[in-house]
């Protein structure tokens, strides 16, 4: 178990280098863009691309935030707990998140769907068509899903061997932003 | 369904349910029970649109801003170049906390961000001079909190893109209050730590050789501040393409103070990820939110309370400041914002008062909150760098930069010119 | 029956003098309370302009309204309602929007799932510049803000610069010289303060007409009685729709004589942009470039059929002809 989650961070962390970069190559995208727009040029669409970037960044970024428990959460009344009640509380949080990836990633897949089927492309001079930009967006959030359930499972296993120390270490709550 | 939605939020809150979750789960539960209507249909798209903004990308870029900064060590030079310049005052070091923040907030546009950073630099000084960690610790969590009063600032943009008022306008009004209240902080220590000097700590003093030497250690820092809010007021850039500008200086800073290399550049990508992504859940969510609550009609019936009320602009705009206290004890920053503007903006514009001026209001009421306990992020921010010491401390140290804060707001609806004088001159 | 109705722009005069009444009273009203509503906008609830119709279709909400440009992401035909400059006045903008609206009925049946109840008018889009401008043609090499594909696309084949900035950030950018121009209604420029930045206004509806579709759910709509159906039908028409275009001319006159103070101006304190009005050469070029390059690409984008339908309906009516 301790295994299928250090691979898990791993994945992440690459996961969020990656998209670290992208935010790196919209940097440069749009200095370019600063400069030959004093020139009296344009590239067009930085403004517009800038947004599926955003879009991308935050779905992909979500999950390398929950592997490295950065989700803020409000853990006063937690740390006065025994051991036991605070795994409950992991637990409970662990759940939580896993349910809203899934309803995310599920509803997610509806905006795909429907702009497969219009063949929506984006009301700019641009047209990009909507499904590159979206498809990318609806992988971040079900990749967050599948994630999530991953830490229940591991911390069903962690509280049923009473294990919370490693528990705590999984998902627990760090005061650290 | 209002008590439902308040209890609700309260009690998922101190389950240590992740804050942006939480604005989910209340959406569905709201959803389920109250709404005649399948509007967790229209989730996805709420999602995605709520995310694909051109704008928002300004916060992955600023917060990437101050992760290049910490890591090249332009942080600490800083830090150490205002402990010369201010630390002979009454509370010794606790000014310079205040001016570092002050300087780092012109260069980022969060203010946990800003609250990290110093809280980084300051507290192992804290321990090695012997300073009362009660004060010295409040006056970083306070202080850090200016990283959205003074430009660049996360929180004006979100603001300025639910109003559609101009960000470069809000950038300005910001401005003066924020200097206004950082000397404000500094005036309050001193007459504390006059009155009371085992508040503070031992006074510094440097010669005017040491202190002129230092200077030159703030020249990246001012740099940066006058290239990005330069940029925006040449009519070279947006707010956004300024973020993006300022990357680049700092990883130019960066490169000239011989800080880059892969660990740095990975560390500061992976950190500005991981922000980013925290900050947008809770942003997300509560947009998904406010989209259930204005469908069923919530948001209808909190309007039609306040302007039931019937009293006069002055005192309708006292009732929505007391609400923003009470509420800034358990919700915060961007979720308060984003929660509150569709609702209470109107009102305010009804009332006669100006857009700009109350996104400055705002950000005061959002600072507060950012100290007020149980939910006060940069309180946590700041106790995270000195484990080991009781969490209250932070808490009593705050209290009297609340208060500054309070007097703050009393001086901004007596002289709305504060913020409106700079705006003014564009 | 209660509907819940989201409207378009809280702000904008549109909602607040004909939505606003006709939902929130003038419907209990002639359905003898049978028929009620609930109403909040789309930048109330935080929707995005473009995701209105979509959330219409799925059941989110019974009632919608809001610019049909916004919604043309998901439909490039749907584009052929609001085509610029071929409408220089009210009657010819409604004449085309009605024959454009079995073609936009079937749209919104298709792809939208919903059924067209109305199609009211936004004051036309007009150009605000912070630089001297004296005909289409001073507009070359300046930078313009548009909203809406075809408008954008318009500028670019007249040789301007589209620049994609949002609503609040125009003025700033007109006064620092990120742009030059920016295209938006008569009455949005002048309370949102653009005269303050600008210098000349050129009332040529270069944005088009911006007609607003008020459309109910398609489920909705069949789960009514016929004789609700009638009632809401006729209401619609009777006390939304044609008010809306009885005022529309008038309003576009009031506005440009508060903007440049040529005229009275009934609401407000008179201001004074110069008046740039489209001479017959401008309208000439307009149409030539309507003809040879937007509506071409408009046709590519839309497909034959639909090129076709438009030509026969909307082309027929305004004598234009796509090549
Ligand atoms: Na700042
Ligand atoms: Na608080």
């Amino acid at each position: 178990m301790t295994s299928l989650i250090a691979l898990l961070r791993k994945i992440n962390h690459w996961v969020a280098l990656t998209v670290g970069f992208i935010l790196l190559a919209c940097v440069a995208f749009t200095l370019v863009e600063i400069v030959v727009r004093r020139v009296g040029l344009s590239l067009g669409g930085v403004d517009e691309i800038s947004g599926y970037v955003m879009a991308i960044v935050t779905s992909w970024g979500v999950s390398y935030a929950l592997t490295e428990m950065a989700h803020v959460r409000i853990d006063l009344l937690r740390n006065r707990l025994i051991p036991l009640f605070r795994s409950v509380f992991d637990m409970i949080a662990i759940l939580s998140l896993a349910a809203t990836g899934l309803v995310v990633a599920w509803r997610g897949w509806g905006v795909v769907s429907k702009t497969l089927s219009t063949g929506a492309r984006a009301n700019t001079p641009l047209e990009t068509p909507l499904w590159i930009p979206q498809i990318f967006w609806w992988a971040g959030w079900t990749w967050f899903a599948v994630t999530a359930c991953i830490l229940v499972l591991s911390t069903l296993y962690f509280i049923v061997r009473g294990d919370h120390d490693r528990l705590d270490n999984t998902v627990g709550a760090r005061a650290e932003v | 369904m209002i008590p439902f939605t308040t209890f609700g939020l309260l009690g998922l809150l101190a389950l240590s349910i992740p804050v942006g979750v939480v604005l989910f789960l209340l959406a569905f539960g709201i959803d389920f029970f109250f709404s005649p209507f399948p509007l967790m249909r229209g989730l996805g798209q709420v999602v995605w649109s709520s995310s694909n903004s051109g704008t928002l990308i300004a916060i992955p870029l600023f917060v990437l801003l101050g992760e290049v900064l910490v890591r090249s060590g332009v942080a600490g030079r800083t830090y150490s170049a205002l402990d010369k310049w201010v630390s002979w005052l009454p509370g010794g070091l606790v000014h310079a906390n205040i001016a570092t923040s002050t300087m780092f907030s012109a260069t980022s546009g969060s203010s946990v961000a800003t609250a990290a950073t110093v809280a980084t630099v300051a507290m192992p000084q804290a321990r090695a001079l012997g300073y009362n960690e009660k004060l010295f610790s409040g006056a970083i969590a306070a202080g850090g909190t200016l990283g959205i009063m003074i430009p660049p600032s996360i929180n004006l943009i979100v603001y300025g893109f639910l109003t559609e008022s101009s960000i470069p306008q809000l950038f300005l009004a910001g401005l003066l209050p924020g200097l206004l209240l950082a000397v404000m902080f500094m005036a309050m220590t001193a007459f504390l730590c006059s009155a009371k000097p085992e508040l503070g700590g031992p006074r510094r003093s440097s010669t005017w050789g040491e202190k002129f030497r230092s200077l030159s250690d703030l020249l990246p820092v001012f740099g940066l501040f006058g290239v990005i809010v330069g940029s925006i007021y040449a009519g070279w850039a947006t707010p956004t393409e300024a973020a993006a500008i300022g990357v680049a200086i700092s990883l130019l800073i960066a490169f000239q103070q011989k800080a880059v290399n892969w660990n740095m550049i990975s560390s500061a990508l992976l950190g500005a990820i991981k922000t980013t992504a925290m900050i947008m859940l809770v942003v997300i969510g509560a947009y998904v939110l406010n989209f259930v609550l204005t469908a069923s009609g919530v948001s209808r019936t909190l309007q039609a309370l306040l302007e039931g009320l019937g009293m006069g602009p002055l005192a309708t705009l006292l009732v929505i400041v007391l609400i923003y206290i009470v509420l800034g004890f358990f919700i915060e920053t961007l979720s308060l914002m984003v929660a509150t503007i569709p609702i209470v903006v109107p009102i305010i514009l009804q009332l006669g008062y100006d857009k700009i001026w109350f996104g400055i209001l705002l950000i005061i009421m959002v600072e507060m909150a950012l100290i007020t306990p149980p939910v006060g992020l940069n309180l946590y921010v700041v106790q995270s760098a000195r484990k080991g010491k009781p969490f209250s401390d932070v808490m009593i140290g705050c209290i009297p930069y609340v208060l500054t804060m309070l007097m703050m707001v009393g001086l901004l609806i007596l002289a709305p010119q504060i913020a409106l004088f700079l705006p003014s001159t564009l | 029956e209660e509907f819940s109705v989201v409207g378009s722009w809280s702000s904008l005069p549109l909602h607040k003098q004909f939505e606003t009444p006709f939902w929130t009273k003038t419907l209990s009203e002639v359905s003898g309370g049978d028929m009620t509503a609930n109403l909040t906008t789309h930048d109330q609830m935080g929707v995005a302009s473009g995701d209105v119709f979509r959330l219409l279709g799925q059941g989110v909400y019974d009632v919608a309204m809001t610019v049909g440009d916004y919604a043309v992401a998901d439909s490039a035909p749907l584009e052929g309602l609001d085509v610029p400059l071929i409408a220089t006045d009210a009657d010819t903008a409604r004449k085309m929007v009605e024959a454009a609206r079995p073609m936009v009925d079937d749209i919104f049946r298709d792809v939208f799932n919903s059924k067209v109840l109305a199609i009211a008018p936004y004051p036309p889009q007009v150009v605000f510049c912070n630089a001297e401008v004296a005909s289409l043609d001073d507009l070359k090499g300046k930078k313009i803000r548009a909203s809406g594909r075809m408008t954008a696309k318009f500028l670019e084949a007249l040789g301007a610069e589209g620049v994609n900035i949002s609503f609040g950030e125009v003025p700033g950018s007109l006064q620092r010289g990120v742009i030059d121009c920016a295209v938006t209604g008569a009455g949005s420029g002048y309370n949102a303060g653009w005269w303050e930045v600008s210098t000349h206004l050129m009332t040529l509806p270069l944005g088009g007409w911006d007609p607003v579709v008020t459309a109910i759910n398609m489920d909705k709509w069949n789960s009514l009685s016929d004789a609700q159906k009638t009632t809401l039908e006729t209401a619609v028409k009777e006390k939304f729709e044609e008010p809306a275009w009885a005022t529309a001319q008038d309003a576009l006159e009031n506005d440009i004589a508060c903007l440049t103070g040529e005229g009275e101006c009934t609401y407000g304190e008179a201001r004074n942009l110069v008046l740039v009005r489209a001479s017959e050469a401008d309208s000439q070029k307009a149409r030539e470039v309507l003809i040879s390059k937007v509506l071409p690409d408009w046709a590519e984008r839309a497909g034959a059929e639909w090129t076709k339908r438009w030509s026969e309906t909307v082309g027929q009516v305004t004598g234009v002809e796509i090549k």
